[in-house]
């Protein structure tokens, strides 16, 4: 069943205030957080096994270990660009609890040492930029931001900026190229963003929701936020279902949960009279899973990882029967040629190739060898790039040819989708 | 070295009996020439002219787009793969920026051309072709580096010769 | 200094370098576009890939600093068939237009293609339309459809020239280097973009369409546009000069060279050369060869010279060698003469310098001239000449003139004022209508040879000695300085058989081949 920690108060409008979120409980933790040593915070956080909740899901701890102890300004980005196709989470935190993130912040702030932070929120989310501004004039009046916060002699600002909408700019290096003004792009590496970030200081950047989650490892202590989760996934996490259920949306649950328990009792089921016929489960560019796989796969890292895919970002998307994986693939291959950001070749050239061959499919002109050049292709965009982008468009080509190849060799040989009534390719001409 | 000089025999001493059997000769091949004009192996010169393959190699073409226009792109693999040097273009720029270069000048010394076809193999786009024409004679006044006009637009050529490779069709395709 | 394993060979490198400088250190093979030894590392071509021992994959080779003991390859099968599909993503969006490319002979994709290819393209699709034939600016024109966006022309601009006129719009497979609208590529080193351009995508539109590559020579010289004396490459054949390029010489001009320098090929071709040398005697015009008309002014002038040297005056630019100033000053001083003028054509802003490589002094050796006058009597100012003419104590003036005519401004003004001398004797390459204008009933023009067809030395602004060597005749007769005072001191020319020439000359394959025929 669910585990609300982070959720908890979801469903209470005045959560959203200054007001009503200090009366549930807030910026206790800062308080707590202050009279604590930095180093002790950032042990805390590694001990708890915090990973990030952006996709990657590398420990935020230890990624905080990497700044080098130089003496210069530091600072700390929240990556609320949202942009994995799937992914809803941290706009729903956003809109509702924007001062948890907001002390999340400060005290991850607070443990690395950085007296400026900024939020960096996709562009598209009206909303949520209009609430946390909101929020964080809130906070500045009531002295949790400025100068000698709660009297504790640290000083914060804080900002929110917003994007201007590229799937990209989720990428932290491209989105401190977004920063500081230039193209979002990604940046090489090394160095690595913890040594030479933006404007060159050391720079860490991290999810809303594993900065929100800092608040609650302060709060329950190692031991308290391991008490959910599994050993290399600890603690709770929060899943956008979407899809073919019945009941869509945000869950929180703890890390190790059966797939099959999120999608079959918290979300309802399938539709009725539609049968489960593959789950992607972490964002559009992590591998899919048949049907048969998603009703054995536990919702954390290690097991995602033994049936070749990854937890992402934690959007679940659940596919029926009513649907053809080829038109499924055209839509994200269309995706990806368009978010492509054209540096490196492999990907600007691979994501074009892709889209077009998928594109040709539906529309009569492929070949069966086509099938072979997009595993080709994919495989040598794997890796290749100077970011993830390419394998993100990758990995799903070559999963879906791998696991539902006898519904792109029927379209290819008949010009027409194995599952009756698929309407994207006639959208598409 | 040693030879031996055969003697005439005697009856080879009158040459009569040897111009009558000439003569025989010619006139038995008169009568059959007379007969049967259609086995005849020679040609009647300059009145009758022989038909040459079509893949004879005469007098350069340079062809056609649809329009009208030289195909030729001044690409100068011609002029590159040409062993006698008799090739001389001169390139320019093209109002059209899907055409982006064309000739200006392009030159064909007759008389250096070995008639190789090196210059219609290395022609990328079937702009130059060696036709079927063969009789190019000239006084001595005549200009036998051939230009342009005379290469595509010829009276022979009736309107110009169309390149079997067009551009426009090329690009819509996509290649 | 790490020591690292290249392909089986150890070398060591310079500490911070990267595998793709030990592999150009070692003379490797190794793919790559946007790596460029002038300009800072973008990796974003992917195709320097390398295996590193113990890496967890595949690493671009121009962002791997070597350290110790690092064993690195690029011959595995894996790094090949990557290197082999890197190649393909490069070109699957490529117009393949080479035969009405510039580039086409000199083209990175080509040479690359040819060398690490995949030889069986797959790409049957619609390719990306992109712009044709864009103005960039007053000197370069772009392809889109040809561009590889390695991002060389746009580091260029951000880096070297720091104008920061171009960028790339646009994202994915649509991105288009451009330029801002009201921002022309118009910088004093715009065409260096042409030069790092791996594909046919900028070109120069100077050069454009008026010869394949294949049909030019090169050789190396060194650019007499300014005191800064940049090492260039020239691109001839028998009709000419057609460009000049830089050489990397870290010392002097890095990678680049400027917009001016590569127009400077232009005044030694023959259409704007003096040809023949030319005799007036008050009344008509005698064309004759260089050396004949050397020798008659010798039979004219020498004796008078010789009795009256303080009567003569010859003037000097700095657009010589320094063995030609040596050897004219050394034969004027053996005559007698000391009447040595110097004509500088920018006084005022000679020692202007624009940061990176434009020089105010538009002279390759000014130093070279002062230095070896020095050795003599040293030099005057020109303006006193004019004075010295008015009043008659000069009767002949000898005047070396420049050959870059557009640097010197007051050239037609000068030789009218000059041409007031009673002998007037004016050496240079130039052909200008001026000269029909002389008020010298005895004058005499002498054709020069341009830098590009005599070997010698440029001093440069900082005193460095450039050596450079013969290039190409383009105009037969003419001489250097030193060969007309060696004429006109009345001896003959030794001339030196080349016997390069034996060196590069083949074998007739059909008489070799086929033994006497």
């Amino acid at each position: 069943m669910q585990v609300k920690v982070l959720s908890e108060h979801y469903d209470k409008p005045e959560f959203q205030g200054l007001e009503g979120y200090k009366k549930l409980g807030g910026y206790v933790e800062l308080e707590k957080a202050f009279k604590m040593d930095p180093k002790q915070i950032i042990e805390d956080v590694k001990a708890a096994g915090l990973r990030g909740r952006g996709g990657a899901g590398f420990p935020t701890g230890v990624k905080w270990g990497f700044l080098p102890d130089n003496g210069e300004p530091r600072y700390l980005l929240c990556n609320a660009d949202e942009g994995e196709p799937g992914t809803f989470k941290d706009r729903m935190m956003m809109e509702r609890a924007p001062h948890q993130l907001i002390e999340g912040m400060i005290i991850s702030s607070f443990a690395i040492g950085s007296k400026k932070s900024y939020i960096y929120v996709r562009g598209e989310y009206d909303e949520s930029i209009r609430i946390l501004t909101k929020a964080l004039d809130e906070a500045y009046k009531a002295g949790m931001l400025g100068k000698n916060i709660l009297g504790s002699g640290f000083d914060h600002d804080m900002d929110i900026y917003v994007g201007a909408g590229a799937y990209i700019c989720g990428e932290e290096t491209a989105m401190i190229s977004s920063l500081e003004g230039y193209k979002g792009q990604p940046k090489l590496k090394p160095p690595f963003p913890a040594i030479e970030g933006y404007l060159g200081k050391p720079t860490i950047v991290n999810n809303v929701e594993s900065l929100a989650a800092v608040k609650y490892i302060i709060r329950d202590g190692v031991e308290g936020y391991r008490k959910h989760g599994t050993e290399k996934s600890a603690g709770t996490k929060l899943f956008s279902v979407s899809g073919n259920v019945v009941k869509p949306g945000n869950y929180e649950i703890p890390l190790g949960m059966p797939m099959k328990t999120l999608i079959n009792d918290l979300c309802g089921g399938m539709k009725p009279g539609r049968q489960l016929k593959a789950v992607i489960p972490g964002g559009s560019s992590t591998p899919i899973l048949t049907a048969e796989e998603a009703m054995k796969v536990n919702m954390d890292y290690e097991s995602m990882a033994e049936f070749g895919t990854f937890l992402g970002s934690g959007a679940v998307i659940v596919i029926d029967d009513s649907n053809c994986m080829v038109d499924l693939l055209g839509v994200l291959m269309h995706f990806y040629h368009h978010e492509s950001c054209g540096q490196c070749t492999p990907c600007r050239e691979g994501t074009g190739w892709l889209n077009k061959l998928v594109a040709s499919i539906y529309k009569g002109e492929a070949k069966m060898t086509d099938l072979e050049l997009i595993n080709g292709i994919s495989n040598h965009m794997m890796g290749k790039t100077i970011c993830a982008l390419s394998d993100a468009a990758a990995m799903p080509a070559l999963s879906f040819l791998k696991k539902f190849r006898e519904e792109f060799e029927f379209y290819i040989r008949e010009g027409k989708s194995k599952v009756k009534g698929s309407s994207y390719a006639q959208m598409h001409h | 070295m040693s030879y031996v000089v055969k003697q005439p025999d005697q009856l080879s001493k009158w040459y009569l009996p040897g111009i009558l059997k000439g003569l025989g000769y010619t006139f038995k091949n008169m009568i059959k020439n007379i007969f049967g004009l259609k086995k005849m192996p020679t040609l009647n010169y300059p009145e009758e002219k022989y038909k040459y393959g079509p893949r004879f190699k005469g007098s350069h073409i340079l062809t056609v787009k649809k329009d009208g226009s030289l195909r030729c792109t001044a690409c100068m693999l011609c002029a590159t793969n040409c062993p006698a040097q008799c090739i001389s273009i001169t390139a320019s720029e093209h109002d059209d920026p899907e055409v982006e270069k064309y000739p200006i000048k392009y030159e064909i010394d007759v008389l250096r051309c070995v008639y190789c076809g090196f210059c219609e193999e290395a022609c990328p786009v079937d702009a130059v072709r060696m036709g079927p024409e063969w009789q190019t004679p000239g006084l001595g006044d005549a200009n036998f580096t051939y230009d342009i006009q005379k290469l595509a637009y010829r009276a022979n050529l009736k309107g110009g010769i169309q390149s079997s490779l067009d551009d426009k069709e090329r690009h819509e395709a996509g290649i | 200094m790490p020591k690292c394993t290249i392909n089986g060979q150890e070398v060591e490198v310079k500490e911070g370098a990267t595998i793709i400088e030990a592999f150009k250190k070692m003379s490797e093979d190794i793919a790559h576009y946007c790596w460029h030894p002038g300009l800072s590392v973008a990796g974003v071509c992917r195709l320097c890939m390398v295996d590193v021992e113990g890496a967890r994959g595949p690493q671009i080779a121009c962002n791997t600093v070597v350290r110790e003991g690092m064993v690195i390859t690029n011959q595995s099968e894996q790094i090949k068939d990557i290197v082999r599909w890197g190649m393909d993503f490069h070109l699957i969006n490529h117009p393949l237009d080479c035969p009405i490319c510039d580039q086409a002979g000199e083209c990175g994709l080509q040479e690359q293609y040819m060398k690490f290819g995949k030889y069986d393209p797959e790409m049957g699709l619609q390719k990306v339309k992109k712009r044709k034939v864009v103005d960039l600016g007053e000197r370069v024109v772009l392809d889109s459809e040809r561009c590889i966006l390695c991002s060389r022309c746009v580091r260029f601009t951000d880096e070297v020239s720091k104008t920061n006129e171009l960028g790339i719009f646009n994202r994915g497979d649509r991105s288009e280097i451009g330029t801002y609208k009201d921002k022309p590529l118009n910088n004093k080193y715009s065409l260096n973009t042409v030069d790092i351009c791996p594909v046919g995508a900028l070109t120069s539109k100077d050069f454009r369409f008026r010869q394949r590559v294949w049909y030019l020579k090169n050789a190396d010289t060194i650019c007499n546009g300014c005191s800064t004396g940049c090492s260039v490459k020239t691109y001839y054949n028998e009709e000419g000069l057609f460009r000049v390029k830089p050489n990397h010489n870290e010392d002097v001009n890095g990678y680049w060279m400027c917009d001016e320098g590569r127009d400077l090929y232009k005044f030694a071709n023959k259409e704007s050369r003096l040809l023949k040398a030319k005799k007036f005697d008050g009344s008509t015009w005698e064309e004759v060869s260089a050396g004949s008309a050397v020798k008659s002014l010798s039979h004219q002038l020498l004796e008078t010279i010789k009795e009256t040297p303080s009567k003569v005056a010859v003037v000097y630019t700095g657009q010589f060698t320094n063995q030609e100033y040596a050897d004219s000053l050394k034969s004027f001083d053996g005559l007698g003469v000391n009447n040595f003028y110097h004509w500088m054509n920018n006084q005022a802003s000679k020692d202007e310098f624009d940061g990176l490589l434009i020089r105010g002094d538009k002279n390759p050796n000014t130093k070279g001239l002062q230095n070896e006058a020095s050795k003599f009597s040293g030099l005057k100012k020109l303006e006193n000449l004019f004075n010295e003419l008015e009043s008659g104590n000069i009767e002949t003036v000898f005047v070396m003139a420049p050959e870059n005519i557009s640097a010197y401004p007051e050239y037609e003004s000068h030789f009218k004022a000059l041409s007031k001398a009673k002998n007037f004797i004016w050496m240079g390459a130039n052909q200008t209508s001026c000269y029909e204008s002389t008020n010298s009933s005895n004058t005499y023009l002498i054709p020069l040879k341009s830098y590009v067809e005599k070997s010698g030395t440029f001093t440069n602004h900082n005193g460095t000695d450039q050596n450079f060597n013969y290039v190409t005749t383009l105009v037969a007769g003419a001489l250097t300085l030193s060969e007309a005072m060696t004429l006109f001191e009345g001896q003959d020319l030794d001339f030196e058989i080349r016997p390069k020439i034996y060196k590069t000359m083949k074998n007739n394959h059909f008489t070799s081949d086929r033994g006497e025929l």
